[in-house]
């Protein structure tokens, strides 16, 4: 039996990570695992430390471990500690030496989208074995290459055989708030489900509710979420980068929040594609300087 | 088997006799015992008993309007009673054997009884005699009852046979004589043809055979020609007459005993029967086919009958009665966000629109679903795939998921239902449904396409399921309700309430109330409960009004109820309704007819009651100030909470006014009432509750009042009111109190005055040691004298230090200090006007240094500040070129891209599908965005508008946190949100068209009123950046955007003007320049009362330089605009005396007469006709020499620089 499935045993820790509740993964009591999948939960558990800023930990714990999967969360690591090119190294050996294995494929997969190879990203994800973490990848690669009509095809692709998982309803959102349309509603309902709801409810899938209501106009329902959302994780940089976003569009003054997401997340895209458009902007604007006469 | 819906049940011995009030919840029960019971079905009370039959009661009945009713019994009497005088009031004779039932009729006075002594009879129960006797029958007549409408009876009897009379002329004969020609009598007389004993008032019209054991009820149809009987044989027949004949239409067989009585329903095409088989059966009138059954473990059935005018019925059995329902009468509806939807009495499903006030056609038909006679019990809506789970008791319990059609077009059948077996559904998600099965107690997740995808056992044994909030449901179990997490399949949370049936959620979904029969308990959306409360009566249904108030009905009451349990009546009902939504004073519901309905309620109570909860003193004292709101419960709710200081403001009669004022301590106005009511007892408490606060001044008042000279002589020492102290001792000596006059010459310290006291009352003992402690020598001596003593005849003790008297240190008598603190309340001191935010003032202008005008012109601005658009100005300086040409721009903005590789990310296709500068921006493309300005405006200078681009370039991103691990995922906000085709897209501009009109231009404008001209230049400047950089949505739009730059054009240049004349100002070599200036400053098209300031400050300034036919100039048109008031006085004056001295001082360039325009760059005119240079922006003026150079006015376009126009709309 598929251990993500409804009735499968991973299916909380599995549902947590991909909400965002990271601590409960990380507290997650995975004792009680099949032996088969104390494995899958040690990766979760090793990837949320990691995202939760504990890379350089997790890269000293798994000193020495060969596993394939763990190899690979140690790239992951050790790439998050910013040993880029030792880590892209190590992922293309374990990658070249176990393809097949559904943690190096969606670990692989990360971080070789985070090196510029998104094609071989996809290319390596598409070998997956019904593993809806990886469907989900290529569906955000493809989005990031502005390929919605390829994102939208995994999507209906994924739901022929896993209509009711989360992955693929949060995967089917996201392309939704791409095509846009009444598919901005039903985005919005899937966040909603998710935000409203008290076990599942969490910063980014409140975030991603407002993000709905942004898209969809709402302006002042998106105010609420983010404000519940910050709540829930001040430092969230997403829900500053959008509450930013949104004081924009409502008018207000948003320099506290902006000096704030600097200090939170200084690499945040938002920061560092404002900071290129300005240059931008200076730029094109010089080239009128020479007609400007006092 | 169906259960039917029991509304009430009583025990007792075997009930015989049943009878409905037409009008109250009242139910008679005639007992075998002998005894007759008025019961209150609704509250379940037994109001009265009746007991002076001897043996069994078998029938009895209500009158239709007097308060009467009548009883037959076994000891062959019939009993005419009052229920109000609770007694009988007289028996009617003449039965010879028990008798079986009795009726009144329902106009006449009529009573009509049937006996086992074999005759039916008739009685007039005003002058209580029998009227006529109808035998026929040979044995027992079992019931005979009055045709509701004809002068017919229709009468049962063992003898097998129905019997229907004709009592036409027992009418005519008791009916007040007519005149009559002889040959109508005749005819009449020929016509009746008397019965074997010459009876004419009642004959047999029909006699009915075919039941084959004897008959022991008959009932006729209330409207059709048809009656139905009951007999020995199991059967109910069915028989329909004509004029004249009758026949047997057809038998329902099912009883398997007796079948003891029947009757039609009232309302619906049914027969109801009941028999010795402890069953109650329901048939189909038209198909005579069961339709229901229901029985009873161990009771027989003896009688039946239906209340006249509402859904009950009443069934006599073995151990007592019963009243019941056939069907709920509750529709099934829903309500979502401004939408109900419900199922009407014809099984069709509509809508009601809340904002609209409008119902819905028809839109679906539910005509199939379940049964025909089974109205279907709940509804569902999911509004992400507009579609319903209707449920249905029919068949042990059926769902259908339907969707709805778009539109509603009338009773249409659904065509793609999905349906299934299950006691409850609803909606838990976007795209899943439970659906509950009470028989093997399981859930089942359930998605679209009805296919379950996850089975769950509840907990407990569950009666009921209820959505609870995303991917949760509230289970209702027996004696708890369960909040259960469908996915994790746990508990989450679990709360002991019994017997909820109904759960309504608030409109922000964070609280919900639980309503059982007679419990409300209103809980949070983790099921913690906050309050909860008991009606007597049954609890009918509730929604939330926006505040969170929960408002409910019972049967015969809309009640509140806030959070915190505080709750009360709001107004009473005729009938039940069941409500589906508050907004302000309107109740939205459904009536039991399943009609829509409105009720408007007076909400101030509960509002009240919440503000005092949130402590919102502004709207309580809003609510006290606009409505009248009185009454004893809402100032003992005040008290109980501990505002009587509130409370106060409420009462007018003065004794409980004192209480509420003492209560909370409020002096004055206790001192107010008790003036008024002048009584001793209140001026103690005044007293004391003074003396708590110390107030000795109204201490004072209440002592003076009471005429406590002692405690009032203590106060003044305590005080240190030596005067008074001595008015005091005064007043003693008048009223003779010599007690009272020793105690106020101690408190004086004024011993003369004691001794003299002393000696007037004969003690001189005590005189002499006064003296002689205060050693007065002379004074001793007197007294000696006085008592013939000499000094060595008397011995005293010791006397130590004379005591003197106290003296004040501070002169505390002066004024009441210090005082208890008695806190004012906020509320108070609203009502008193001394807080100031409680009253909308406009805050005071900025006084303004140079240029003054009065209150008059402010508020004028203030005025004309709300319709900006008012001045249409035909100026056509600006032009939006509708003839862009796109293609040459669309070379230079398309990216190759391979279609293979990397998509078009959605910020490109904005700049493919627009012409629009703003656009551009959006789309990260500043450089194509530039080229259009350049092109359009002839813009070079960019810095300014670094701001507007960079705020553009935000908005439109947002940042959707996807797969742990990597970045967020960028999307494009779009204003085109209905489109998704991808050459239709565009993005979001912020701050549009109606943010400038509503927010920024205000905020400029006032600049200009308060004189802060540098900073309305720069708020100007910003919003010609800000449009420079839009997008609007129409033409209409478009013409309304130019007059803003046209507006903020025109106010930039007179700032900048006059900006430049208070620099030169003091330089007295610049005063030609200065007036100059400050007459160009009246030329842009400003406000009106803008331009009058201008026209003042030009005027004043003409005037102290001398140049006064300037000024009278400038003041005839400030006259012009406006000639009452301050200003215009001033004007006036000025004007007189300009004409006066008619000439200027210094002769200045500027002629009111020419036609001209404002140089923007040398503020100075360019008449009509010279040759002159515009910018392509905002059209603002320059001398030719200025061409080529930045606008002074917009600082971003090349003056006379060619353009095509800016383009602000899209297509």
């Amino acid at each position: 039996m598929d251990p993500f499935s409804s009735e499968g045993e991973l299916l909380s820790i599995h549902n947590a990570f991909h909400q965002g509740q990271l601590t409960t993964v990380i507290e997650h009591n995975s004792s009680a695992l099949a032996p088969e999948n104390v494995i899958k939960a040690q990766v979760y558990k090793y990837r949320a430390r990691i995202a939760l800023g504990e890379a350089e930990e997790v890269s000293a714990e798994l000193e020495g471990e060969d596993s394939p999967e763990l190899a690979a969360v140690k790239a992951l690591a050790a790439y998050t500690t910013g040993n880029t090119s030792i880590a892209a190294a190590d992922i293309a050996k374990v990658i070249s030496s176990s393809s097949k294995n559904g943690t190096v494929q969606v670990i692989g997969g990360i971080i070789l989208h985070l090196e510029g190879k998104s094609d071989d990203a996809v290319a390596l994800l598409s070998e997956h074995q019904g593993n809806l973490e990886a469907v989900s990848l290529i569906v955000q690669i493809r989005l990031c290459q502005n390929r919605t009509d390829l994102a939208l095809k995994e999507v209906q692709a994924a739901k022929r055989w896993a209509q009711d998982s989360l992955l693929v309803n949060l995967a089917e959102s996201w392309v939704g708030l791409r095509v846009g349309g009444e598919k901005y509603q039903q985005a919005y309902y899937v966040f909603e489900e998710l935000a409203q709801a008290p076990s599942t409810s969490t910063a980014p899938t409140l975030v991603g509710q407002a993000v709905a209501e942004i898209h969809l106009g709402r302006l002042e329902e998106a105010e609420v979420a983010l404000q519940q959302a910050l709540a829930k994780d001040p430092k969230h940089a997403q829900a500053l980068a959008n509450a930013i976003v949104l004081s924009v569009l409502a008018g207000k003054d948003n320099s506290d929040q902006l000096s704030l997401l600097r200090n939170t997340m200084p690499d945040h895209p938002l920061l560092t594609d404002l900071e290129q458009k300005s240059e931008l902007f200076d730029r094109a604007a010089a080239k009128y300087a020479a007609k400007i006469t006092a | 088997m169906q259960t039917m819906l029991t509304k009430f049940e009583s025990k007792s011995s075997r009930a015989k006799g049943i009878a409905f009030h037409p009008k109250r919840p009242w139910i008679l029960v005639s007992l075998h015992s002998s005894t007759i019971q008025l019961w209150d079905y609704r509250m379940g009370t037994l109001i009265d008993r009746f007991e002076e039959h001897d043996g069994p009661v078998r029938g009895v009945d209500f009158h239709r309007t007097q308060p009467l009713f009548v009883s037959g019994g076994d000891d062959y009497k019939i009993k005419v009673w009052s229920y109000q005088t609770r007694r009988c009031l007289f028996t009617l004779s003449g039965h010879l054997d028990y008798v079986r039932t009795v009726f009144f009729h329902h106009e006449l006075p009529w009573i009509l009884s049937s006996s086992d002594d074999q005759t039916i009879r008739i009685w007039n129960w005003q002058n209580r005699s029998l009227i006529c006797t109808m035998t026929g029958h040979n044995h027992y007549a079992m019931c005979a009852q009055f045709h509701p409408k004809e002068d017919l009876i229709v009468s049962a009897s063992l003898d097998q046979s129905v019997r229907v009379w004709d009592i036409s002329g027992l009418r005519k004969k008791h009916s007040a004589p007519t005149s009559m020609t002889f040959e109508d009598q005749m005819a009449r007389a020929n016509s009746q043809q008397a019965d074997m004993f010459g009876n004419t008032d009642a004959v047999v019209k029909f006699v009915l055979e075919g039941h084959d054991r004897g008959v022991n009820w008959v009932s006729f149809h209330p409207t059709l020609p048809l009656i139905v009987s009951a007999g020995d044989d199991r059967n109910v027949k069915l028989w329909r007459m004509s004029e004249t004949k009758a026949w047997e239409v057809d038998t329902c067989r099912g009883h398997f005993a007796n079948a003891s009585a029947c009757l039609f329903h009232p309302h619906q095409d049914l027969i109801l029967s009941v028999g010795e088989d402890k069953t109650i059966r329901v048939w189909d009138l038209n198909k005579r086919t069961p339709v229901q059954s229901f029985k009873r473990e161990n009771d027989r059935f003896w009688v039946i009958a239906a209340h006249p005018e509402i859904n009950l019925f009443a069934a006599g059995h073995d151990n007592g009665v019963m009243v019941f329902k056939l069907e709920r009468e509750r529709p099934a509806y829903t309500v979502h966000q401004n939408n109900l939807f419900f199922i009407n009495k014809e099984k069709h499903v509509r809508s009601y629109d809340f904002v609209k006030n409008a119902e819905s056609l028809s839109m679906l038909s539910l005509k199939k679903l379940g049964n025909a006679w089974i109205p279907p019990r709940a509804l569902s809506y999911n509004p992400a795939e507009r579609a319903i789970l209707v449920t249905s008791t029919a068949d042990n319990g059926i769902y259908e998921l339907i969707n709805l059609p778009k539109d509603s077009s009338g009773a249409v059948e659904p065509t793609d239902t999905k349906r299934g077996s299950g006691t409850s559904a609803v909606f838990v998600a976007r795209n899943r449904f439970a659906v509950f099965t009470s028989a093997t107690q399981t859930i089942d997740i359930k998605d679209l396409s009805n296919s379950t995808t996850k089975s769950i056992k509840p907990p407990t044994t569950v009666n009921d399921i209820y959505f609870g909030g995303t991917g949760c449901l509230l289970l209702c179990a027996p004696a708890a309700v369960i909040l259960y997490d469908i996915q994790q399949k746990k508990t989450v949370a679990e709360l002991a309430v019994s017997g909820v049936k109904y759960v309504v959620w608030s409109n922000d979904g964070l609280h919900a109330a639980l309503l059982s029969k007679h419990n409300v308990t209103i809980v949070t959306k983790s099921l913690e409960q906050v309050s909860t409360l008991h009606e007597t009566i049954r609890i009918k249904s509730a929604a939330w009004d926006d505040s969170s108030v929960l408002l409910y009905s019972t049967l015969n009451h809309i009640k509140y109820t806030l959070l915190n349990g505080d709750n009360g009546i709001i107004r009473t009902l005729d009938q039940t309704v069941y409500l589906v939504r508050v907004k302000g004073k309107s109740v939205y519901c459904l009536d039991r007819q399943a009609k829509p309905q409105t009720i408007t309620i007076d909400p101030t109570e509960y509002r009240f009651k919440l503000a005092l909860v949130k402590k919102n003193y502004e709207e309580m004292l809003q609510i006290i100030k606009t409505s009248n709101l009185v009454g004893q419960s809402i100032i003992s709710y005040l008290q109980k909470k501990g505002y009587s200081e509130i409370a106060l403001q409420f009462v007018q009669d003065p004794q409980t006014r004192f209480e509420l004022a003492l209560e909370c301590g409020n002096l004055d106005v206790a001192v107010e009432t008790a003036k008024e009511l002048d009584r001793p007892k209140l001026w103690t408490r005044l007293g004391s509750e003074a003396l708590k606060q110390g107030n000795h001044q109204v201490v004072e008042m209440a002592y003076q009042k009471l005429r406590s000279f002692d405690k009032l002589s203590f106060l003044y020492l305590l005080t240190g009111d030596t005067q008074k102290l001595t008015r005091m001792a005064k007043i003693a000596e008048h009223r003779n109190d010599y007690t009272s006059r020793f105690q106020n010459s101690l408190f004086l310290g004024d011993v003369e005055n004691r001794i003299q006291l002393l000696k007037e009352i004969d003690l001189y003992p005590l005189a002499y040691m006064t003296a002689k402690a205060h050693g007065l020598t002379d004074e001793c001596q007197a007294i000696l004298e006085a008592s013939g003593l000499t000094e060595d005849q008397i011995h005293i003790p010791e006397t130590g230090a004379p005591l003197p008297a106290p003296k004040a240190i501070v002169p505390t008598h002066e004024s009441n200090w210090p005082l208890r603190a008695t806190s004012q309340s906020f509320f108070e001191k609203a009502l008193l006007g001394q807080v100031e935010a409680l009253t909308i003032e406009e805050p005071a202008p900025i006084a303004s240094n140079q240029l003054d005008f009065d209150e008059e012109s402010k508020e004028e601005m203030s005025r004309s500040n709300g319709n900006l658009m008012a001045d249409d100005e035909d100026e056509a300086g600006w032009d939006i070129g509708e003839d862009i040409v796109l293609e040459e721009q669309e070379g230079l903005i398309t990216v190759d891209h391979d279609d293979t590789a990397a998509g078009t990310s959605e910020a490109e296709l904005w700049a493919r599908n627009s012409p629009i500068a703003a656009d551009h921006v959006a789309a990260g493309s500043f450089d194509s965005a530039m080229q259009l300005l350049s092109r359009q405006v002839g813009a070079v200078n960019f810095e300014p508008l670094k701001f507007r681009f960079m705020e553009i370039y935000q908005a439109t991103r947002t940042y959707l946190p996807a797969s742990v691990g990597l970045p967020p995922l960028v999307n494009y906000v779009r204003r085109t949100l209905e489109a998704t085709d991808s050459r239709k897209v565009l993005p979001i501009i912020p701050r549009d068209l109606e943010y400038i009109t509503t927010k920024d231009l205000q905020a400029a404008f006032a600049t200009m009123k308060n004189n802060v001209l540098d900073e309305g230049v720069v708020l100007f400047r910003r919003i010609l950046h800000t449009l420079l950089l839009s997008t609007v949505k129409s033409k209409n739009e478009v013409e309304e955007a130019k007059k803003i730059i046209q507006t903020a054009t025109e106010y930039i240049l007179a700032m900048t003007i006059e900006l430049e004349r208070r620099s030169i100002e003091k330089d007295p070599a610049q005063v030609k320049r200065n007036l100059e200036l400050s007459a160009y400053f009246t030329k842009p098209q400003m406000e009106l009362p803008h331009r009058q300031i201008a026209l003042m400050a030009a005027m004043k300034v003409a005037y102290t330089k001398k140049n006064f036919l300037s000024a009278a100039e400038f003041a005839s048109r400030v006259l012009a605009n406006n000639s009452s008031g301050k200003n215009a006085e001033t004007a006036r004056k000025i004007k007189v005396n300009g004409e006066r001295n008619a000439h200027d001082a210094i002769e200045i360039e500027y002629d009111s007469f020419a036609e001209f325009e404002i140089c923007a760059a040398s503020l100075t005119p360019i008449y009509a006709g010279s040759p002159l240079e515009q910018c392509p922006f905002d059209g603002s003026k320059y001398k030719p020499e200025y061409k080529g150079s930045v606008c002074r006015i917009c600082n971003i376009s090349s003056i006379g620089s060619p353009a095509s126009g800016l383009r602000l709309l899209a297509q």
